[in-house]
């Protein structure tokens, strides 16, 4: 499958000379081009995308946002951000808030194609494989621990996934928008298919719970329930068609097929079985601290970037004063602030009885971490 | 002076800016009209303690129920970004970064001709 490549930019003229600018490139990519941030995200949804390239002022959703977008739910897809809105700045901050590439328009074709090139390129470092049986595949990773992203492409349903490793341990998965085991899940139920590997995986937290031996073991088991409820579904619905009077096909059709189906079904399956739940923690019984760290880590991951976690009177002081601002002008209740102090540290402070003050590394995801705390 | 403000102004979801001294004393402010009750509310503040508590900050954002302040320390003071929550923030902290070196240079310059003036008549 040739590797889509989707531009976005409000300008249509510019996406129009990007894609007569590239066309000689068709053998080696498809250029998908969108008009907003918006459209790029439903684009990718559906699409087995490899690669974005973003203009950076866009209205509506900017290229950060669209950024910040791709980065939360399809963290393996490389951005490049152009913008003719070059300041010295610009550059630093595209890659910090994690761009792949930052391009300078205007540019030539040859530049960005050879941009592309080499990200794709980077994409399939480990290898293409065709026609490989994925789970026999999977425990080769496991076994010879490798840290790695698979990209694998289902022919049969045209559709991709990826699946991510990191020393053997399987991380997470990937199908369009949808993340975790129900994808990896979706991947396993697929039998040959095609894939490329890239060494490396941009997960340092595992997002699936389990090793990758029960994983393929519950997808099996779910492949054969699947096709049992299937065929459980199918000879009921041929026992009504049989069976009933013509005038009360469709009413059995749309009610009683499904009481039928669902008998059936807890015959084949011994009943329904109560669904394992993990015990929530108590948050009554929690100090302050526990409570933060226990929302960022389970949001984030333990690697959040959590230097420090104390209550700390000594911000009382900002505190106060922010609350009499917020009442001045009507700006609600105050969920949180953040302070950066340069090289003394940045923090994240969350106001209530007690003043609970988070110190954080200068490299971590401080937006996602202010957004947890807000809610 | 109050036309730098243009760029972050004209990003969606900002309300406006507010350029504050050391010492907490309003010396500049523009917003939208849709948000001109705003301005009068904020400027009616007496920043002087917030200023204080402000000390050894490099930025600052105050984040509430309807809307976050963006507060960034440039030569002389604070600049203080009122905006919405469908506001770019990573856009707006680009465009502060950006102006700030000009908002500076223009204080300082302004300075520099005042002292001329005083130097030369009085």
């Amino acid at each position: 499958m040739i590797p889509k490549v989707l531009f976005v930019d409000d300008d249509p003229a510019w996406l129009r000379l990007i894609q007569a600018e590239l066309e000689e490139h068709t053998n080696s990519f498809v250029v998908v081009v969108a008009d907003s941030g918006s459209a790029a995200l439903d684009i990718l949804k559906d699409n087995n995308i490899s690669l974005v390239v973003s203009d950076l002022r866009m209205p509506g959703m900017d290229g950060f946002d669209l950024l910040a977008a791709i980065l939360k739910v399809y963290p393996d897809i490389p951005v490049f951000i152009v913008t003719a809105y070059d300041k010295p700045k610009t550059r630093e901050v595209v890659f910090k808030s994690g761009a792949a590439g930052y391009l300078k328009k205007p540019f030539s074709g040859d530049e960005l194609a050879e941009e592309i090139l080499n990200t794709l390129q980077k994409k399939s470092e480990g290898g293409n494989l065709h026609n490989v049986s994925l789970d026999t595949f999977l425990q080769l990773i496991e076994m010879e621990q490798q840290t790695c992203t698979l990209r694998i492409i289902n022919k049969k349903q045209n559709t991709g996934g990826v699946i991510f490793f990191r020393d053997g341990d399987i991380m997470n998965a990937r199908i369009g928008d949808q993340q975790g085991k129900a994808a990896a899940y979706e991947i396993l139920s697929w039998s040959r298919v095609s894939l490329t590997i890239e060494h490396d995986c941009v997960f340092h937290d595992k997002k699936i719970n389990g090793d990758l031996q029960a994983i393929l073991l519950d997808s099996m088991r779910s492949k054969d329930e699947k096709k049992e409820n299937k065929r459980v579904a199918e000879s009921a619905e041929s026992e009504i068609l049989l069976d009933a009077p013509v005038a009360e096909k469709s009413e059995k059709k749309s009610g009683q097929v499904k009481k039928s189906t669902l008998k059936k079904e807890q015959k084949a399956t011994g009943g329904l079985k109560a669904k394992k739940t993990k015990k929530a923690p108590d948050f009554s019984k929690m100090s302050v601290v526990e409570r933060v760290r226990h929302r960022v880590q389970t949001e984030i991951g333990t690697r959040n970037g959590l230097l420090d976690i104390h209550i700390d009177q000594t911000w009382d002081g900002l505190v106060y004063r922010a609350l009499d601002i917020g009442e001045a002008f009507n700006g609600g209740r105050l969920n949180v602030l953040y302070v950066n102090k340069g090289s003394n540290g940045q923090f994240v402070v969350v106001p209530g009885e007690e003043t609970a003050v988070i110190k954080i590394d200068a490299d971590s995801p401080r937006d996602r971490i202010i957004d947890i705390l807000s809610e | 002076m109050k036309d730098i403000f243009n760029d972050v102004l004209g990003i969606d979801g900002v309300h406006g800016l507010l350029f504050i001294s050391d010492e907490g004393a309003v010396k500049l402010s523009k917003f939208s009209n849709r948000f001109k009750d705003e301005e009068e509310k904020l400027s009616r503040i007496d920043w002087t303690s917030f200023t204080i508590e402000l000390t050894g900050v490099n930025d600052a954002e105050l984040l509430y129920e309807n809307a976050r302040l963006y507060v960034k320390k440039s030569g002389s003071g604070y600049l203080i970004v009122i905006l919405g929550y469908e506001a770019p923030i990573s856009m707006v902290r680009l465009n502060c970064e950006i102006m700030l070196p000009s908002l500076d240079k223009m204080k300082s310059t302004g300075r520099k001709i005042g002292a001329l003036f005083r130097k030369k008549f009085f």
